[in-house]
């Protein structure tokens, strides 16, 4: 599968999908006013990863700062999407990358993480640049 | 699309696995239509319920994502206005820098202007005598040459050497001494030494210096000074200023064979700042000359020794390496009063 590259707006995040390796990323913000235009090609790109591929092992690293309501709801689906690969098998590591000081973003990560039992979920605080 | 699931037409939706489940809800009611009624019953319940709070939870979205949506365009606007008060800001900085300079080049021209009237007049005057002697000696050498030079003629070619000369001497030393001043215009703060002095008693030297002129009038000066306030600055510019201030009093303040008081009174409104009040009880500036008394070259004695420098050098001097402020203030016949306000230590400028 190609290589998914998007790059940031103000309003929508970093996409660097490398289906090859097995490594995910999304960086950035997320507060599309249209949803569907920013999560369309992605869950389309994962719906045709996860029903055909065969990889043994996937990393997804979240680097985010802030998301409205869609994306976190986006989020939540992906993580679903992860969740039924790991059942199926696959080992699935999340690095949920926030902010020290951000005690809302860890927050987030620690409410996605509660539905996963077969992913592996890191909560990755980084010294923030301020 | 995963597994045959393509209802939504390709579309992107948030909510598919939720539908999913409402439609495979809808699939097992059909498929209980047999079942006992409580059981049915209970299904659609729960099928009814859940279907309720999907639609909630849609709303709760969109609501949300709206709220989210107003509050980044409300910050975008505010970052935008912010980045517009700055760049406004910037610009007034600029435009007044831009007017301080142009003042100071308006002020150089004038000064400029002025030094070439006032030095036109001594040097006019001294060329003029010399042409006039050498005229008078080409003819003295005329008469020498045919030999018929009488006594008369020579006694008179004397005469008027001695008055051109005189007066080519008293001119140039007249153009000479605006020179001076106008180099005190120019104040140079690197030249004039920077030091600690103590106030009060600098001030009392400085007067002192100026006593003889003042006992000449019968002048008396009252110095109201606190002793031992240490000073960090240029005592060389703060005496000039004193001098320039008598010295004004005395020219202008009082007529002749009148005397008065002046005044100098020190206060320290916070321990790092110097509130200096001269005064004197003579006859005050006359309110059409009072905003202009510190403009070069304004004087009410032009053709009497006044060149109008004396309080701008003031002015520059305060302003400049003494980094304060001086405003006027007269009534007329009652007197005129300076005050002039000056940080007691200087502030290092690189
Ligand atoms: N104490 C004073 N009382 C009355 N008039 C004053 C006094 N000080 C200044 N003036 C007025 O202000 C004018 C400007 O003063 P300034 O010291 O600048 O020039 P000047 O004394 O005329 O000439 P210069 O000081 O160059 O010899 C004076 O010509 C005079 O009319
Ligand atoms: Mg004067």
């Amino acid at each position: 599968m190609d290589h998914l590259k998007i790059a940031a707006t103000d309003r929508s995040p970093d996409v660097d999908f490398d289906f090859e390796a097995g490594v995910f990323s999304l960086k950035g913000e997320s507060y599309p006013e249209d949803a569907s235009t920013v999560f369309g090609p992605i869950f389309a790109a994962l719906d045709r990863f996860f029903s055909s591929a065969d990889i043994r092992e996937l990393r997804f690293d979240f680097d985010l700062i802030y998301f409205n309501s869609s994306s976190a709801k986006a989020l939540m689906n992906m993580f679903q999407m992860m969740e039924n690969a790991a059942g199926r098998g696959t080992k699935v590591v999340v690095n949920w990358h926030y902010a020290a000081d951000d005690e809302t973003m860890k927050e987030f990560g620690e409410d996605f993480s509660e539905d996963l039992e077969n992913v592996t979920f890191n909560l990755v605080p980084s010294s923030s640049a301020a | 699309m995963s597994s045959g699931d393509s209802e939504s037409g390709g579309g992107f939706n948030l909510f598919d696995a939720e539908e999913r489940v409402l439609a495979a809800a809808a699939r097992l009611q059909r498929r209980l239509t047999n079942a006992d009624p409580d059981t049915r019953q209970g299904v659609e319940a729960l099928t009814e319920a859940y279907s309720r709070s999907v639609r909630e939870q849609r709303r709760l979205v969109k609501v949300s994502d709206r709220l989210q949506n107003q509050l980044a365009n409300l910050n975008q606007e505010l970052g935008k206005r912010r980045a517009e008060a700055e760049e406004a800001l910037a610009q007034l900085k600029e435009t007044q820098e831009t007017l301080v300079q142009a003042e100071k080049l308006a002020s150089l021209g004038a000064l400029v202007g002025g030094v070439a009237h006032e030095i036109n007049t001594p040097v006019g005057i001294a060329l003029s005598c010399a042409s006039h002697l050498a005229d008078s000696t080409k003819r003295l050498a005329a008469l020498f040459e045919a030999d018929d030079i009488g006594v008369e003629d020579f006694q008179a070619y004397l005469a008027t050497a001695t008055d051109t000369a005189r007066l080519i001497q008293a001119n140039c030393e007249r153009a000479a001494a605006l020179i001076g001043s106008f180099k005190q215009v120019a104040v140079d703060r690197t030249s004039s030494e920077r030091r600690n002095f103590e106030l009060a008693g600098y001030i009392a030297e400085t007067l002192s210096s100026l006593s003889p002129k003042l006992r000449q009038n019968g002048h008396k000066v009252v110095i109201d000074c606190p002793a031992g306030i240490e000073m960090d600055g240029y005592p060389g510019a703060l005496s000039q200023v004193l001098t320039n201030l008598v010295l004004n009093s005395a020219t202008h303040g009082y007529d002749l064979g009148q005397s008065g008081t002046l005044r100098i009174a020190v206060e320290q409104p916070a321990p790092d700042q110097i509130r200096l009040v001269y005064s004197d009880d003579g006859k005050g500036i006359p309110e059409e000359y009072r905003n202009r008394v510190f403009d070069p070259f304004f004087t009410t004695r032009r053709g009497q020794g006044g060149t109008g420098l004396g309080l701008h050098i003031l002015y520059n001097l305060v302003t400049g390496p003494m980094q304060g402020t001086v405003a006027m203030e007269s009534e007329s016949g009652g007197g005129t009063r300076f005050v002039l306000t000056f940080p007691r230590l200087i502030a290092d400028k690189s």
